[in-house]
């Protein structure tokens, strides 16, 4: 049987190779934040029920304001619709983080489904970093605070942005993946491209190394 | 050759930095700063053009958007572009041009020869010789070949191109005076702004007004102090070189943005965009797109060396080129003065002839200090000259009306000016709704001075018909307060003074067309539109003819097409028009003002949606594995799916061949990770399914699966799948590849508007889930090889189960499902481990030459079996009966389902609709055609033929070693009973492209009709 090895979905491109400490050479840095654990939540966010449960599994508070995060302790929790929410956690909770939701929420109206397979996120920065996202997608990248996160258009597809850092983390479906790093690479080329090294190839949070 | 180029500091070319270029294959110089038009002139070069129908000489008339002429081919190769306007190109250094039109030569033109029979050839003449279509085919290629411009380019076109969004509290348009004044006003009060402008320098008209005094400063260090303090704002991007040309609704502004066209060829940076569209979202905008001399319209005003009177002072002022030595102005207002006396000035001898007998005091006395000859109260009749301009003859104008009160002299010139007044650039006002409103004093269409302040669209300047400086920097002052006001802020100005030196403006004389004494139609041609070739007589022909609206009348001679859009032409036309017809100008209107205000490049407007972003190609899992193994693949929805794996030596029926018979008689594998698949979670779920779904989900125990089919509201087919019970509670619903966005969307309207009280949320987990279904009478062998804790046996594992287990080491859920009709098993994991798992299998499968297959295959092994594809086979009018499934509808459910009770409507419950069916031909080698039509006889005995269905799949199965189709035919179950064999209804044919093929209807389960093999 041939060796048991995961591919995120930007696998093909060979990002990790090309990875390498950012300098000044390049106007926009780009990765992807490789193999993390990604769970879909839904329920009633007036049930106090529920969203006491999830942050008791989780350890982060459910962000109930429209279009916002929260983050702490590697867990990720983002806001992407009124009863819709996506956990994002290194890959080697996931299967305890899981298994603590469904059990937490056993008597409560509410979905959880591990869709780790399904979403990988791309983090970008640089000078140009705005730049590019204004040629991606017709949201107002500027006008993006901190702790927001905002679903969108990118390009003839979609995906959640959120500012990390000094830059973006963009979450996107993986059979979109590539078409969206494609286009990311068309609109980043005339600024200059770099492949970030990340602070921790498992890590769910926000960076690459500084 | 006689240089015409005049060098004062003033000019906005650099006489140090002398450039080469060609043009029409002959080598000139001209400078940086100029414009391919203005080189060509400096070079005495008059004719570069031949026109559109007549094929008569014409040479530049603009120095703008405006020019209706001098379209030129710029480049070669793939860098080509077809009818750039001279006038717009920036000249560098090794610039290659050619010309458009003239042939075989532009000194020749065969068109030309014509010309005397110009009478025949009036406007409307393709309608009324082609009224007689049989001519239309002889004649279309050679009329094709003797009309349009340049030619666009063969190769790919190399360079990039990208979009970009922006959001801008204040856009303003036009880089002129009021445009920078409004720009600075919005700026200094901190508002985020964005200023556009077509030049390459900001500045507008004052760039061709160099002694204009603004506050006691001269145009340059005026505009050089505003200009610098604009770019010392960091809230206030400048954008020139860049063309607004569309303003839609919601304030979205279109600008196309010329980066690298300026640059040699082998300067331009690869990796940069060579232009870039704006997609520009402002909460304000504010129109100073100021206003386009017209010219006035006499006898051969074609002419080369005919121009607009605003462009000769441009040319001169800004580019350093007086376009001849003997200067004939001809105006109807103020605004030729100034030109007059800067040409007078630099050497020129000028006559003016104004149309009024009693023109401005101040500027005739300015004008005979500079050496004018004014003479006034006159017209040009006609002009005088074959290839160029040599004179013009001049009548008398009385003073009352437009008409001819004397003959006047001759008068020799190299060049010819004439201003018939401005007209506001009111395009991208009315783009979004705004109609302009016609201003008898200013005899111009504005823009209202109150813009649509509602909307945020600001309007200031020429634009509104304030054409004079100091009125129009005192309009922008009171616009841009009550902007700033909007946005609760107030004007931080520095009390600079916006006093001008200009004389008060005195009303124009109210004409359009210098008459010549004669009828309209019976003097020289007296060209309206340049560009199409249309003349006042034309216009008043259309009239005669009895067109009465302007659109009309613009459809039938061609007034106001084109690349320049009618921006000399229409205010004219109009105006002729209104004559014609004995009407106002506005009861007459304009035409609509469509986007784009000037051309935009394909390239401009596709973007990033190029090349491999073309599309969104999205992938499996798999994919890698796939290319590896000689994929052809094809798009599926946004999909791309393995159409057939190509080995060495063989074309696609061999292929397909080869995978078909792997999958029926050994093992074959294909990657299904495309279905839709929709996670749905809850108390209600089965209820729910039992509304959405045809079928019954009330007995479908946790580990089974069910086959369903979805309806829409009209009890018709809309899209089907297997839906697996995961527990009680909690259902893995399987969607079509292309249908699963809709039938996501489907689920979630009806649950939150119509049943928001089912306890269940649903989730799509389609891109989480990597599916490889291993199928094939081998299929149990090469699983157990690689997934030991599933008890793999027929009685263990039953057809339409599915278990949860461990592939390759790999969590997964295995279902026991069949689109093949074969014993199958899909194999479901984590996506990340998709790749990992597949070739797992294949090594797995290497000892049974296990072999992977595409949709082609797919597609024959589900047709085999009789197994629809929603939306090839239905059709959205193909209900649940007339695909003979009535097994998969439930008729006794409690709450009903969606689409039942359309059922009963007399139409759907008919008994003879089109119904599926198979079909084999007589002939076994005969694939018949999809879409082929089904027809009673092989001979059409009367028309219209009675089309009884049509063929909808189509295939050579190699199982059965011959063709096989399925299609939906009327009263088709019933063909294929027994009853309509003995009847020999069974019996049709089917047509396609000419050939008819007798065909059998028979059931359209050809293979294994008990389903021993999937049950296996």
């Amino acid at each position: 049987m041939p060796e048991l090895v995961m591919q995120s979905p930007l696998h093909a491109f060979g990002l990790a190779a090309q990875a390498r400490a950012i300098d000044g050479t390049c106007g926009v840095w780009a990765n992807e934040m490789p193999l993390l654990g990604y769970i879909s939540l839904r329920g009633d966010p007036s049930n106090s029920a529920f969203t006491e449960a999830v942050a008791g599994v989780t350890g982060v508070p459910l962000p109930l304001a429209p279009c916002s995060f929260e983050a702490s302790g590697g867990v990720k929790v983002l806001w992407l619709s009124p009863d819709e929410w996506m956990i994002v956690c290194e890959r080697r909770r996931l299967a305890n983080l899981s298994r603590g939701l469904v059990t937490a929420l056993k008597d409560t109206r509410s979905q959880v489904a591990d869709n780790s397979g399904g979403y990988t996120q791309v983090v970008l920065q640089g000078p140009n970093a705005l730049d590019v996202l204004q040629h991606t997608s017709v949201y107002d990248f500027a006008a993006l605070a901190a702790g927001r996160v905002v679903g969108t258009t990118f390009g003839k597809s979609s995906v959640y942005a959120h500012r990390a850092g000094d830059g973006f983390c963009l979450l996107m479906r993986r059979s979109f993946a590539d078409y969206i790093w494609r286009y990311l690479v068309r609109s980043a080329t005339p600024y200059g491209l770099g492949i970030a090294a990340l602070k921790s190839q498992s890590h769910a949070g926000d960076g690459v190394a500084g | 050759m006689t240089d015409y180029r005049v060098r004062h500091a003033n000019a906005r070319v650099d006489f140090q930095r002398p450039l080469s270029f060609s043009f029409d294959g002959r080598s000139y110089r001209g400078y940086r700063g100029d414009t391919l038009a203005s080189a060509l002139l400096g070079n005495g070069v008059r004719m570069l053009a031949r026109s559109f129908k007549y094929g008569r000489p014409r040479g530049i008339v603009g120095a703008g958007p405006e020019e209706p002429n001098a379209l030129t081919q710029v480049e070669t190769g793939g860098h080509t572009i077809p009818n750039l306007k001279a006038t717009q190109v920036e000249l560098y250094e090794g610039l290659v041009a050619r010309r458009t039109s003239g042939w075989p030569t532009l000194e020749f033109d065969l068109k030309s020869l014509c010309g005397p029979f110009s009478r025949f050839m009036p406007a409307g003449f393709y309608y009324k010789t082609f009224q007689n279509q049989a001519l239309w085919p002889r004649f279309e290629h050679l009329i094709r070949q003797a009309a349009g411009y340049g030619t666009a380019p063969e190769e790919a076109d190399p360079d990039r191109y990208d979009h970009s969004h922006r959001h801008a509290q204040v856009a303003v348009v036009g880089g002129g005076a009021c445009g920078l004044v409004a720009a600075l006003d919005a700026g200094r009060a901190g508002l985020n702004v964005i200023l556009i402008d077509e030049q390459n320098e900001l500045g507008g008209w004052l760039l061709s007004s160099p002694n204009t005094v603004i506050g006691g400063l001269q145009a340059e260090p005026w505009l050089k102090a505003t200009i610098a303090e604009l770019q010392s704002l960091p809230n206030v991007q400048v954008l020139t070189r860049t063309s607004a040309f569309a303003l839609h609704d919601m304030n979205l502004l279109l600008a196309i943005e010329q980066l690298q066209d300026h640059l040699p060829i082998s300067e331009r940076s690869e990796t940069k965009p060579r232009q870039r569209l704006h997609r520009i979202r402002a909460e304000r905008i504010v129109l100073a797109s100021g206003a386009i001399e017209r010219p006035l319209v006499f006898g051969n005003n074609d002419l080369p060396g005919v121009m607009t009177a605003s462009s000769l002072t441009t040319y001169l002022n800004r580019y350093g080129v007086a376009a001849g030595k003997r200067v004939l102005l001809q105006t109807s207002n103020d605004y030729a003065y100034q030109g007059a006396c800067d040409l007078a000035r630099a050497g020129c001898s000028v006559v003016l002839v104004d149309a009024r007998a009693r023109p401005n005091t101040t500027w005739e006395q300015r004008a005979n200090i500079a050496g004018v000859d004014v003479r006034t109260g006159c017209g040009i009749a006609s002009t005088i000259g074959s290839r160029s301009i040599s004179g013009a003859r001049l009548v008398k104008l009385d003073a009352d009306r437009n008409a001819v009160a004397s003959e006047g002299p001759t008068v020799e010139c190299d060049v010819l000016g004439s201003s018939g007044g401005l007209s506001p650039t009111v395009h991208l006002f009315c783009h979004d709704g705004g109609r302009p409103e016609w201003d008898e004093g200013k005899l111009a269409f504005v823009a209202p001075a109150t813009g649509r302040a509602a909307a945020g669209i600001y309007c200031t300047g020429a634009i509104t018909g304030t054409f004079g400086l100091r009125a129009a920097l005192a309009q922008t002052q009171v616009v841009t307060s009550a902007l700033l006001a909007s946005f609760d802020k107030s004007p931080v100005r520095d009390g600079r003074d916006i006093e001008t030196d200009e004389p008060e403006v005195t009303p124009a004389r109210r004409i359009f067309r210098i008459p010549d004494g004669k009828a309209e139609g019976h003097g020289k041609k007296a060209f309206v539109d340049f560009q199409n070739d249309v003349t006042a007589a034309d216009i008043h022909l259309a009239v005669r003819e009895n067109y009465r609206s302007i659109e009309h009348i613009k459809r039938y001679t061609a007034l106001g097409f084109g690349t320049d859009q009618g921006k000399l032409s229409n205010v004219n036309g109009f105006a002729i028009a209104a004559d014609a017809l004995g009407k106002s100008i506005p009861e007459v209107g304009t035409t609509t003002y469509r986007p784009a205000y000037s051309p935009v490049t394909f390239g401009t407007l596709a973007g990033g949606h190029a090349g491999d972003t073309f599309e969104p190609r999205r992938l499996t899992a798999m994919h890698e594995s796939h290319v590896v193994r000689g994929a052809v693949f094809e798009p599926v929805g946004q999909w791309l799916r393995p159409q057939y794996f190509l080995r060495t030596g063989e074309d696609k029926e061999a292929a397909v061949r080869r995978e078909c018979l792997a999958a029926r008689r050994g093992v074959g594998i294909m990657d299904a990770s495309t279905l839709g698949k929709i996670d749905i979670r809850g108390k209600d779920v089965r209820e729910f399914l039992n509304r959405v779904y045809a079928n019954a989900w009330t007995q479908l125990a946790p580990g089974k699966c069910r086959y369903g089919l979805m309806l829409d509201e009209n009890g018709m087919v809309m899209d089907d799948g297997v839906t697996a019970c995961v527990a009680d509670d909690h259902f893995v619903m399987t969607t079509t590849t292309g249908g699963a966005a809709r039938v996501m969307t489907w689920l979630e309207q009806w649950h939150q508007t119509e049943w928001p009280e089912l306890d269940l949320y649903m989730t799509s987990v389609t891109d989480h889930w990597a599916t490889a279904a291993v199928v094939g009478p081998k299929s149990r062998e090469v699983l157990a090889k690689v997934c030991s804790d599933i008890d793999l046996s027929p009685s263990a594992f039953k057809f339409m189960d599915w278990r949860e287990g461990t592939v390759a080491g790999v969590p997964a859920r295995v279902f026991r499902i069949s689109f093949s009709g074969e014993l199958a098993f899909e194999v479901n994991v984590d996506a990340s481990y998709g790749h990992h798992v597949w070739e797992a299998l294949m090594e797995a499968g290497s000892e049974f030459n296990i072999t992977p297959y595409g949709t082609d295959t797919m597609h024959v092994l589900r047709a085999e079996k009789g197994f629809i594809i929603v939306g090839q086979d239905t059709d959205g009018s193909m209900t649940p009966l007339d695909l003979d499934m009535a097994w998969a509808v439930a008729m006794k459910k409690p709450f009903s389902f969606i689409g039942k009770r359309s059922f009963s409507r007399s139409d759907t419950a008919a008994p003879d609709r089109k119904q599926l069916v198979g079909l084999l031909t007589d002939d076994p080698a005969v694939v018949l055609a999809e879409g082929a039509q089904i027809i009673e006889r092989p001979e059409a005995t009367a028309h219209p033929v009675a089309m009884l269905g049509h063929v909808t799949s189509s295939y050579f199965s190699a199982e059965l070693n011959r063709s096989i189709a399925l299609a939906v035919v009327r009263d088709g179950i019933r063909r294929r009973s027994e009853e309509g064999r003995k009847s020999g209804r069974d019996v049709l044919f089917a047509y396609a492209s000419g050939t008819t093929h007798k065909v059998k209807v028979v059931s359209p389960v050809f293979v294994d009709p008990k389903g021993e093999r999937q049950n296996a």
